[in-house]
């Protein structure tokens, strides 16, 4: 099922709790080798069970998953696969560092690649703190850490920003496009859309359980543009798509408004071009939609709500 | 499986329930020998209708039948309570989904996981019989009384069953943590059955039909640990009331072993079929 250039790949996974909740609905997700994928989606879409079933924590009701080459779960697989899953879960009577040797022990790593990566999330001067004491920027990073043990090609982080401050979620971002360089593909979920924004290179975008979206970031914005409001509107529409072509120019949402697939670069010569024609300019500003825009159209969530 | 029983020894040495578990064995095994030295010596002060401790059973040569008595039940009820902890307090901290997205599989990580509980019920075993030992010389030393000590078979004996009586309380503990995904509603129930429910079902049966099903409570798992640790008793203790049960040491030691057994397979498919979530 899985190509040379895609690390997980999964056809219609679906898990249906004892419950009868169904938290995934068919999901076909695909990320390749070496990006930063964001998997988006609100509180409850169903992102943590999706990444649980691709490290075989839960087991699809139905449906098929390769992570790595190999089935969810499998010890070949989990062996090239570094995750942190919802909260870090380590022993909380022992230092970060005996932690991590743990996990090193387990994971067949040599021990002396537990320095290196508390070095990596600078967590080495506080390592000899027992993790009970950590605050929540500190076990996240340490799970990050612990991710980080095998050197893995592929790397599973859930929500890695929850529960942190302004600060701590710049850190972590800056630290998570840092791992992502290189060769390593980096899966990412979460629930905020600027975090997804400046990191990633693809989003897949869930809701209710469903994979509603799944492109680039630029694909979902969108291609950019030129936003003009302008009177009388259909002389101006009129206009602009002598310049531009009928197929460039929309209506917006707001009836007054149009939208043209252009560079921003030509905005001095669409507003000569229509003070020059009588018509009336006031706006004429480069249009993008946000991540957010885009998410919640796509999600059918309420902005604001 | 030797890196998997290497990480789990490395996260459990130093925990605290092993740890306080093995302190309060000792520290049981020295309250017993200093309240039986003192019965021992002062006859007068226990109450006329029990018996009075023969001193002799606090020498040395006896020590090996001497801590029996603090190995079961205060011993088993210990090795549920840390059996609960070991596998319950893993859903609640959340190390499950640590330890099975690494790279060995589930029943690896539940061999190891067994192999090294088994390693602690052995720690507790030995801090048990050298407090026994202990306690046993200085009384010797004090009375003046020669030191002598048990044969190396008793010994082994006796280490070998209070370790089977541990390991398999604690693997009750352990099921019931792994079966619960949590540890203090896992030692309360198992507390509860030790203490309670089995010698209430025992009490009850034997009232049927005269004692006919007493077949069935021959198979309860602390009839026979009870039964153990009386096949050990000397007739230096032979001043109270003989034990009525008819569980052989052999017998007690095939059913414990079959129950230890049953309840390690129990959890591990438990744990390898679940959902970890």
């Amino acid at each position: 099922m899985e190509n040379s250039t895609t690390i997980v790949e999964t056809h219609g996974l679906t898990k249906r709790f004892g419950s009868g909740v169904l938290a995934v609905n068919s999901v076909d997700m695909s990320v390749r080798r070496g990006e930063v994928y964001g998997f988006l989606g609100p509180n409850g879409a169903g992102k943590t069970t999706t990444l649980r079933m691709l490290v075989g924590l839960i087991r699809p009701t139905s449906g098929a998953a390769t992570v790595a080459g190999h089935a969810p779960g499998d010890p070949a697989g989990l062996a090239r696969i570094g995750s942190l899953i919802e909260s870090p879960g380590f022993y909380p009577y022992l230092s970060g560092r005996e932690n991590l040797r743990v996990v090193a022990d387990l994971a067949s790593v040599k021990q002396k690649r537990v320095d290196e990566v508390l070095d990596i999330v600078e967590l080495a001067s506080r390592a000899g703190r027992n993790f009970g004491t950590y605050s929540t920027g500190m076990k996240q990073r340490l799970g990050v850490a612990a991710a980080l043990l095998k050197d893995p090609e592929l790397l599973i982080l859930d929500e890695p920003t929850n529960g942190l401050d302004p600060q701590g979620m710049a850190e972590m971002r800056k630290l998570i496009k840092d791992i992502g360089q290189g060769d390593r593909t980096v899966l990412l979920s979460s629930h905020l859309l600027g975090e997804v924004e400046q990191i990633c290179d693809r989003v897949g975008v869930i809701s209710n359980g469903r994979l509603v979206k799944q492109s680039t970031v630029q694909d979902l914005l969108g291609e950019e543009g030129v936003l003009v409001r302008a009177q009388p509107i259909d002389q101006a529409q009129e206009i602009l798509s002598k310049m531009f072509g009928a197929d460039a120019i929309s209506r917006n949402g707001d009836a007054g408004a149009l939208h043209i697939k252009t560079k921003p670069s030509h905005s001095a010569e669409i507003n000569r071009q229509l003070v020059a024609a009588g018509v009336g300019v006031s706006e004429l500003r480069p249009f993008e939609r946000s991540l957010e825009e885009v998410f919640f159209q796509l999600t059918g969530e309420k902005q604001g709500s | 499986m030797i890196a998997t029983i290497r990480a789990e020894w490395r996260k459990s040495r130093f925990r605290p329930a092993f740890l306080v578990a093995a302190g309060i064995m000792s520290a049981l095994t020295i309250l017993v020998y200093g309240v039986n030295w003192y019965l021992a010596l002062n006859p007068g002060s226990a109450r006329t209708d029990r018996a009075i401790v023969n001193i002799l059973t606090l020498y040395p040569d006896q020590f090996v039948n001497n801590v029996m008595g603090a190995a079961f039940p205060l011993g088993a009820a210990m090795a549920i309570v840390v059996g609960a902890l070991f596998t319950g307090s893993e859903f609640g901290w959340g190390t499950m989904k640590t330890m099975f997205t690494q790279r060995p599989g589930r029943l690896t990580v539940w061999t190891g996981r067994v192999v090294v509980f088994a390693a602690w019920m052995l720690v507790m075993t030995v801090v048990l019989f050298a407090t026994g030992a202990a306690m046993s010389v200085i009384v010797a030393s004090f009375q003046g009384h020669a030191i002598t000590w048990p044969a190396a078979i008793d010994l082994l004996k006796g280490l070998g069953a209070v370790w089977l009586i541990f390991f398999v309380n604690g693997a009750i503990g352990m099921a019931l943590g792994t079966l619960l995904r949590q540890g203090a509603a896992a030692l309360g129930i198992g507390l509860i059955y030790v203490l309670a429910v089995e010698i209430i079902a025992v009490r009850f049966i034997g009232l049927i039909n005269n004692g006919a099903y007493k077949w069935v409570t021959d198979q309860f798992v602390n009839q026979n640990a009870t039964a153990l640790t009386r096949s050990f008793t000397s007739p230096a203790f032979a001043t109270g009331v003989p034990s009525a049960s008819t569980i052989t040491a052999e017998h007690a030691v095939l059913v414990l072993v079959a129950y230890g057994v049953g309840l390690v397979i129990v959890a591990a498919g438990l744990l390898r079929f679940r959902d970890v979530t």
